[in-house]
């Protein structure tokens, strides 16, 4: 039976999900009598069952209400720290998510040629021994290296890289590359944790926000707690080359020039140091390399800054003593992304370095729990095998700082297009659009191109599935289990709300399935899911059946962070010898940014309420509530070139192009142009999403940080004329 | 015969000083009423971004229906279709509607929307969500506003909260509780930073019209009453009198006759 | 065989014009029933700033003219004046299909027109407008009755005409209540929405201007339509009892005039006469045309003895009567995002099928029923008498 995506018809939300019950009913109702046992639904079907939100990393706590066997309302579940009652718009609209009628719900395989939609539906066993064929055939001709394996961040996650270390492969793609691999590096290289945690209490009194549009881009407990600092009284300054909505929030709007971000940090490290203002004490004890950092900020005046930033050098010299005035009750917030320049890295030094200088460890900064903690069980498996292949993302050969499981993902996209140092034949790709989400969509789309065989897990037929070999078909987060996540002192429960759709399955599943087509099933020694979970459970002395209505497991207090840190010196590096070592500035340093040419504008990118990356564009209700994609264009500007809103405007690159509407508005900078992000899908399967909007990706050029190999997603020029 | 209208025991306090303009309202609302996709029945009002470059400001507050102490919307409706409860939630009958849009019209602030491009068409109201206050959960938007720019509560509590807020920062908030008085007096409470004109709410007097609606039309049984019986008093009337008077004429005639006649004899 | 021939000689026969607007009818029919199966969304201009629109003004204009049946059903049957008797029967027809082309609308207006009949089992007492809904349904009915004579008289039924005519009096008087119930309360209605009217027409005497006026426009009908039917048909009233009628309509616009200007000074809203643009036009515009002028000419002998000068005299006041109900439901509302409502044309196009409907059936209804029986017949050439060949003579 084949069927064309190409032209499926657009399906009023339920009628697709009637169909989908009805297969689903020929196996037994084990989410549901689960739930009854659990005393969660009563015979009816009805009844509310807490789980996890997965339409963004925040993972919010919620409660599904259920009724007759199927989801109607999500709430936030209050026992959870990141929600502790309330969704934002996302999580509010998860339901449309799982039943879109959009949704992939059996396993395809492509019959036409890429990108034409047309796949045909296959058995699970079919698609999974072709799937194991192919890998394996791979494997066997070209070495395991020559199939590379690309996620995004996900509570799956350990068992994708389970399964990928077990078949092999060096070659691991995140999307952390093309977010925050500048953020963590810094962090490790200054503290030796990831990220650290932020505390807002009541008396935290100032907070420095580069970028970070925490209104916008809701982490909803963050949001809050940032809502409430400013109601409270707290003093908020704001970089953004945008007037966002935390722009309109903040106490200090500052409408800073693209890539300089970090000539003001080091400014204020400057004044922070030259007046003597800082944390002695705490910088005697706890930190190592104050001369090397004082002697490198001594040029970096505000004087000197306020030139290339065009902020005030006196705001800037304000700003500096009153943070330092607010210690230790000040924060520096690190954001994901900052400016999303190459110089980003030494930006994000800098700020870890200020949040030092004023001793705010563990009064507004401590040591995270972590996602993983020691306290749950682990599945056992045998060790994996060594590769001795290159990675083709050439970490750590030439990003000696990056951690592996960073890894620098476009990258490895250029080396699967050179063929250097060896070629690439085969993708997995699970939970990801790497299509969509790689700088340059179409260096990626010809990558695909050199692949033999390619493979996506996903819930619907996304960019990156529309041009894949095969699909299979995941339960979306209200229809499957994953493996605990651990937040604070509470290991939480991902688990089914109602029976998983059509023929669709959780990734544990998946994996475990391939895993044994691989022939290396010893590596995922779970029987099912909920086994899984059980044997994570296992320490604690309960099982999943115990902690299923409640939703979460406590776990044996963590100790009270304290002060030491995981650096080679053991305390906080305002100079890393590591970085040194391989040739990189130990102190944060001046880098000078780009600046686009004559007529050419930055291209701006920046997070949306009521959307995720580029996987929520499809979603019926927040379709229903977003505003209409967008390039947004000083007003002034757009006068002198006698553009009006609503103007239809050709947007172009070095390597894409995008038509959109025009945005007139005062909210952002005369030498900025921001596109509304996550559009311009190329699926056909995505009926609501695609011919909406234009695509970011098919304009970002690829520049790479070299220390911390970071996407600089905002160092685009692009040109705008009217069409 | 007018009645008087009562306290709500529910309020809402919505704080436009808080609201980041997410939506997490409007989504959590369509999702918990099943509001069609064509309609809504919570939105965003702002000021727009006001100032110039780079001075610039942008206040926005959710909106819904403001359950008025004594709703015009109750009282115009044609078929009792909206009516408000003991507990003092407005709320509508879809499946008595007739679609009049007397309503859409008679409300001062703009709340019932209209399915215009539905052959069936209803009206999209808030109410309150009182299945979910019956569960004992908050209506869907104030449950899961990330800021908590929607409280929900007792009516007392939210306008002596609203007082206190206001009180405390007049730095702060325009000193004015929106809905306090208007139209009346309403369960739904606003402060904001920013004079409420310039966040699109309508200026709404301190009375509600329904109140002399109410006079007009309760008076109307007496009035028609009134008039059947006037009008039959003057009919009989004026017929007694021309029968009278063609009485009159007719023994004037006769006699004249009589007269005439005798004369000749 | 007859019945076809007969039918094809009354085709032949029919005046050219009966089949433009039954050709209108139709045209505007089959647009509103599209309006039916797609929503008023495609159809009309409505909107939420909107939510009423040429409609609702149409009805309400149509209401305050077809005021002549219950006003001259008063005066006819309560204060009994006979001279005026042979105008009822062509008032009254016009008086019922103004009412039923109101309710006709009404019905494609409704948003839910399928369940039309939750009007009379969910009622609200406290509505304006479920008061106009009855009343109107009511006054409908009673018409009917008042025209059945004329239906009927040469029917197999016409031994019901002693039993209708026993009973017309108190019928009459249910009427002239209920009119002055409608009448009125088309003006209640609007009292709810007073904060979006103009202060120049927002009032709690709306009800009283509206059951004032609908007494001078009805009178002006029936003054209109004798001058008119007198061309058409050759049929009319005597003149002097024309005069007799038209003597009422100075002293009725004149009251208006007093208790309109007067509540403006009360309200203190004088000075909204001059400074208000264009709603002072409007406003102006009804009161010249509709009342000053009027009051100016049929104070004058001359006038109310003129069958032309009184078809002026009454067309002004008609037409501001139109014009204070469009204004009222229209033109005077304020909108609070600077909207505009301007009609889609298939709102239009259906008014006009209706409106073409009401001559339509007027036209028929006159042509094979005794509506003119009482008027006087006078002297005109035979072209001149369109239906002199019908059945209407009388025979």
């Amino acid at each position: 039976m084949s069927i064309d995506l190409s032209r499926r018809e657009f399906i009023q939300l339920g009628a697709a999900t009637a169909g989908a019950l009805a297969v689903g009913q020929l196996l037994p109702l084990m989410v549901v009598q689960a739930a009854q046992e659990a005393g969660m639904l009563n015979t009816s079907g009805d009844g509310t069952i807490p789980s996890m939100c997965e339409m963004c990393v925040w993972r919010c706590g919620l409660l599904a209400k259920v009724r007759d066997g199927r989801v109607v309302k999500l709430d936030g579940n209050p026992d959870h720290p990141h929600s502790r009652g309330h969704l934002c718009v996302r999580g509010q609209s998860g339901l449309f998510n799982t039943y879109d009628p959009d949704r992939v719900l059996h396993p395809l395989i492509r019959v036409g040629r890429r990108g034409e939609g047309r796949f045909r539906r296959v058995s699970w066993d079919e698609a999974l021994d072709y799937t194991a064929e192919r890998m394996l055939e791979i494997k066997q001709t070209y070495g395991p290296e020559a199939m590379v394996f690309s996620s995004t961040h996900n509570l799956s996650q350990v068992q994708f890289e389970n399964l990928l270390y077990a078949y092999g492969s060096p070659n691991y793609g995140t999307q952390r590359s093309l977010c925050f691999n500048a953020m963590i590096v810094a962090n490790l290289m200054t503290y030796g944790i990831e990220e650290p945690e932020r505390i807002y209490d009541d008396q935290l009194q100032y907070i420095i926000l580069t970028g970070r549009n925490l209104m916008e881009a809701v982490s909803t407990s963050e949001t809050g707690d940032l809502s409430a600092a400013i109601a409270r009284g707290a003093h908020v300054v704001y970089l953004d080359p945008r007037f966002t909505k935390t722009a309109a929030k903040a106490t200090e709007w500052l409408p800073i020039k693209p890539g300089t971000d970090l000539a003001f940090h080091l400014a204020l490290l400057n004044v922070i140091i030259g007046e003597d203002l800082y944390d002695h004490a705490f910088v005697t004890s706890y930190t190592v390399g104050f001369e090397q950092l004082a002697q490198e900020v001594a040029a970096y005046t505000p004087e000197w800054a306020a030139a290339i930033t065009e902020i005030d050098a006196d705001r800037i010299r304000r700003i500096a003593r009153e943070f330092a005035a607010a210690a230790p009750h000040a924060l520096a917030h690190n954001g994901w992304r900052t400016s999303n320049f190459i110089n980003s890295f030494q930006t994000q030094r800098a700020i870890t370095i200020l949040n030092a200088l004023i001793g705010n460890w563990n009064v507004t900064l401590r040591a995270g729990g972590g996602e993983a903690s020691g306290a749950l069980g682990t599945i056992p498996q045998p060790a994996y095998p060594r590769s001795s292949a290159q990675r083709l993302d050439h970490v750590p050969s030439r990003f000696p700082v990056v951690p592996l499981k960073l890894g620098v993902f476009q990258e490895l996209r250029d080396s699967i297009l050179s063929g250097e140092p060896y070629q690439a034949h085969g993708w997995f790709i699970a939970r990801q659009n790497p299509v969509m989400s790689l700088p340059d969509r179409a260096r990626t789309l010809q990558a695909f191109e050199k692949m033999d065989f390619i493979v996506t897990v996903d819930i619907l037929v996304n960019d990156t599935a529309w041009f894949s070999d095969v699909i299979l078909p995941e339960a979306s987060y209200l229809e499957r289990y994953d493996p605990l996540n651990v937040v604070g002192d509470r290991a939480y429960l991902r688990q089914p709300v109602i029976e998983p759709q059509g023929e669709a399955r959780s990734a544990l599943w998946i994996y475990k399935q391939l895993g044994e087509r691989l022939g290396l099933g010893d590596y995922f020694q779970y029987t099912d899911e909920q086994d899984y979970i059980n044997q994570q459970l296992a320490p604690l002395g309960v099982s999943l059946e115990d902690i299923r209505s409640q939703g979460y497991v406590d776990l044996p207090p963590s100790e009270a962070g304290g002060f030491e840190w995981n650096t080679p010196s053991g305390r906080i590096e305002l100079f890393s010898d590591t970085l040194a070592r391989v040739g990189f500035s130990g102190v944060p340093v001046w880098e000078p940014p780009p600046e686009p040419p004559q007529g050419e504008f930055y291209l701006l990118t920046g997070k949306v309420a009521q959307s995720t990356q580029f996987g929520t564009q499809n979603n019926q209700m927040l379709h229903k509530y977003a505003d209409e994609p967008r390039l947004w264009l000083n007003e002034g500007v757009a006068a002198d070139r006698g553009l009006v809103d609503g103007d239809w405007v050709e947007v172009s690159s070095e390597v894409g192009v995008g038509h959109i509407r025009l945005l007139v508005t005062p909210a952002i900078r005369p030498d900025c142009v921001y596109l509304t992000p996550g559009f311009g899908h190329l699926s056909r399967g995505l009926t609501t999403a695609f011919g909406l909007g234009a695509s970011d990706s098919a304009l970002h050029v690829t520049y790479t940080d070299p220390v911390s190999g970071s996407q600089a997603l905002s160092q685009t020029f692009v040109t705008v004329r009217k069409v | 015969m007018t009645h008087q209208p009562t306290n709500p025991r529910y309020g809402f306090l919505i704080d436009a000083s808080y609201c980041i303009d997410c939506r997490s309202c409007m989504v959590a609302c369509s999702v918990e009423n099943n509001v069609p996709m064509d309609s809504t029945r919570i939105w965003i009002k702002e000021t727009g971004i006001t100032g110039t470059y780079p001075d610039l400001k942008r206040f926005t507050a959710p909106f819904h229906c403001m359950h008025c102490k004594d709703p015009s919307c109750v009282s115009a409706c044609t078929v009792s279709a909206l009516t408000r409860n003991d507990d003092g939630i407005v709320s509508y009958n879809q499946d008595i509607c007739i679609g009049c849009r007397y309503c859409v019209y008679a409300c001062p602030f703009g709340v019932p929307n209209y399915q215009w491009d539905e052959p069936l068409p209803l009206v999209i109201k808030c109410d309150m969500c009182f299945a979910r206050l019956g569960e004992g959960q908050q209506p869907a938007c104030a449950a899961t506003c990330p800021t908590g720019a929607i409280q929900f509560g007792r009516y007392e509590d939210m306008l002596a909260e609203a007082h206190r807020k206001i009180n405390e920062r007049p730095d702060k908030y325009v000193q004015h509780i929106y809905g306090e008085e208007e139209n009346g007096g309403t369960a739904t409470l606003y402060i904001s930073p920013v004079p409420f004109e310039e966040l699109g709410f309508p200026i709404a007097g301190t009375t509600s019209p329904a109140y002399s609606n109410r006079l007009v039309t309760e008076g109307t049984p007496m009035v028609a009453g009134a008039m059947l019986v006037g009008l039959t008093g003057v009919y009989l009337t004026i017929k007694h009198l021309r029968e009278e008077a063609e009485r009159d004429r007719v023994e004037a005639a006769k006699e004249k006759a009589a007269q005439s006649a005798g004369e000749e004899q | 065989m007859t019945m076809l021939r007969k039918i094809r000689h009354e085709l032949n026969t029919m005046p050219k014009f009966v089949y433009i607007t039954a050709a209108l009818t139709v045209f505007g029919l089959s647009i509103a029933l599209y309006r039916m199966f797609v929503g008023l969304g495609a159809t009309t201009n409505l909107s939420k700033e909107f939510p009423w629109g040429i409609w609702i003004s149409f009805d309400l204009a149509t209401v305050a003219l077809s005021g002549g049946a219950f006003t001259l059903a008063a005066l006819v049957y309560v204060f009994q004046f006979e001279d005026l008797h042979p105008a009822t029967r062509p008032t009254v027809l016009a008086g019922l299909l103004g009412y039923s082309s109101v309710m006709v609308i009404l019905l494609f207006d409704l948003g839910r027109w399928d369940r039309f009949y939750n009007v009379f089992l969910h009622p609200n007492v406290s509505s304006a407008l479920l008061e106009v809904s009855w009343c109107i349904t009511a006054y409908t009915l009673i018409l009917v009755y008042e025209l059945s004579p004329v239906l009927l008289q040469n029917s197999r039924l016409k031994w019901l005409l002693p039993i209708i005519k026993k009973y017309t009096v108190p019928i009459v008087i249910a009427g002239v209540t209920l009119s002055t119930m409608h009448q009125s309360s088309l003006g209640t209605m609007f009292i709810i929405m007073s904060p979006r009217l103009h202060p120049l027409w927002s009032s709690m005497l709306l009800p009283v201007f509206f059951l004032i006026s609908s007494f001078a426009s009805g009178i002006s009908l029936v003054v209109a339509g004798s001058s008119v039917s007198h061309w058409l048909f050759g049929r009319s009233l005597k003149i002097k009892t024309m005069a007799k009628l038209s003597w009422f309509i100075p002293w009725i616009l004149a009251f208006y005039l007093v208790i309109k200007f007067g509540e403006l000074v009360i309200a203190g809203e004088w000075d909204l006469l001059f400074s208000s643009g264009n709603y002072s036009l409007l406003f102006w515009a009804e009161i010249i045309f509709g009342v000053l002028i009027p009051i100016g000419m049929f104070a004058f002998r001359q006038v109310r003895f003129s069958r032309t000068a009184s078809l002026i005299g009454a067309l002004f006041i008609m037409g501001g009567t139109v014009l204070n109900r469009f204004d009222v439901t229209w033109f005077s509302i304020a909108s609070v995002n600077g909207e505009v409502y301007t009609p889609h044309w298939m709102e239009i196009a259906i008014l006009v099928g209706v409106a073409a409907g009401v001559v339509t059936v007027y036209s028929l209804i006159a042509r094979y029923f005794p509506v003119y029986e009482e008027t006087e017949p006078h002297q005109l050439p035979v072209e001149v008498r369109p239906f002199e060949n019908s059945h209407a003579a009388g025979d």
